[in-house]
């Protein structure tokens, strides 16, 4: 059987509103010690993606002024649980991502499932169970 | 002014250029890390190996594959006396969430430590590395 997505995805992921300023958005990643944030709106459905290095984007502005909505990575990929890994793989390598958002595989529906994160199929491969809390 | 060597993370973990890709990924699961230098034996450093480099092979042997073929060779010198501005400036131009830091004093190519993007983003928050664990801490009566 062809392993998808499902198999290795967390479910639930961290996220921010559109108007938080870039200071919160550090503020919750540094606290949660995660790499990324994921964007919603009100009805939690995905907007974009932040990573570390987008925040950097925002390095020397006015962290204060500068919104969330400013410096998101737009949400483009639908990866649902049932992908084929192999295709989120190929698409992580490409788009040199390190996490992936699961959205619902119900169409026209854009609320997180959860994420597939780089640092979970790496434990796969060294064959490590599972990642420490 | 704040300097590359206040922020980033003293000492590199490291591979040799003929060990396994599976060495690397278990190294990485068991630190926790997102990238790995490829040094030789004489300590200068060739490249470095991120998870994205090894999420490749996924799947894949990775018994016969070795770093070297894997790895992006090193090319980019950061200094740990330069303004921290020019390193997120070079990490900006080339999306790269980790710097190698070489100094020159203690020898060409030897890398002294590591600067990631996360290191900015604790920078910016003004959030002190390892408030958390404090704050997790159950006071004790010691």
């Amino acid at each position: 059987m062809e392993e998808t997505v499902m198999h290795v995805m967390k479910r639930g992921a961290i996220t921010c509103s559109r108007e938080a300023s870039v200071r919160e958005v550090a503020q919750i990643m540094a606290m949660n010690r995660i790499h990324y944030c994921v964007v919603v709106n009100e009805s939690h459905e995905v907007l974009g993606i932040i990573s570390a290095r987008s925040i950097l984007r925002a390095f020397g502005k006015d962290l204060d002024f500068t919104k969330a909505k400013d410096i998101l990575l737009p949400y483009t990929i639908t990866i649902t649980p049932s992908s084929p890994l192999s295709e989120a793989i190929d698409l992580m390598v490409r788009k040199r991502i390190e996490h992936l958002i699961v959205v619902s595989d119900r169409p026209g529906s854009k609320v997180v499932y959860g994420l597939l994160h780089g640092e979970d199929l790496v434990f796969a491969m060294a064959g490590r169970k599972e990642a420490k809390p | 002014m704040t300097m590359v060597c206040d922020l980033m993370h003293r000492g590199v973990l490291y591979c040799y250029p003929d060990d396994s890709a599976k060495v690397v990924a278990e190294m990485m699961a068991d630190n926790r890390l997102r990238s790995v230098a490829v040094v030789d034996e004489s300590g200068e450093v060739w490249g470095s190996i991120s998870m994205l480099d090894l999420l490749k092979l996924y799947g894949k042997d990775l018994e016969g594959t070795t770093a070297e073929k894997i790895m992006r060779p090193y090319r980019i010198e950061v200094d740990p006396q330069w303004p921290v501005e020019k390193a997120i400036d070079l990490m900006k131009k080339g999306k790269i969430d980790h710097l190698l830091i070489i100094d020159p004093h203690a020898g060409p190519k030897r890398p002294v430590g590591i600067l990631t993007s996360f290191d900015i983003v604790l920078y910016m928050s003004h959030v002190e590395r390892g408030t958390y664990e404090q704050m997790l801490r159950i006071p004790t009566t010691s």
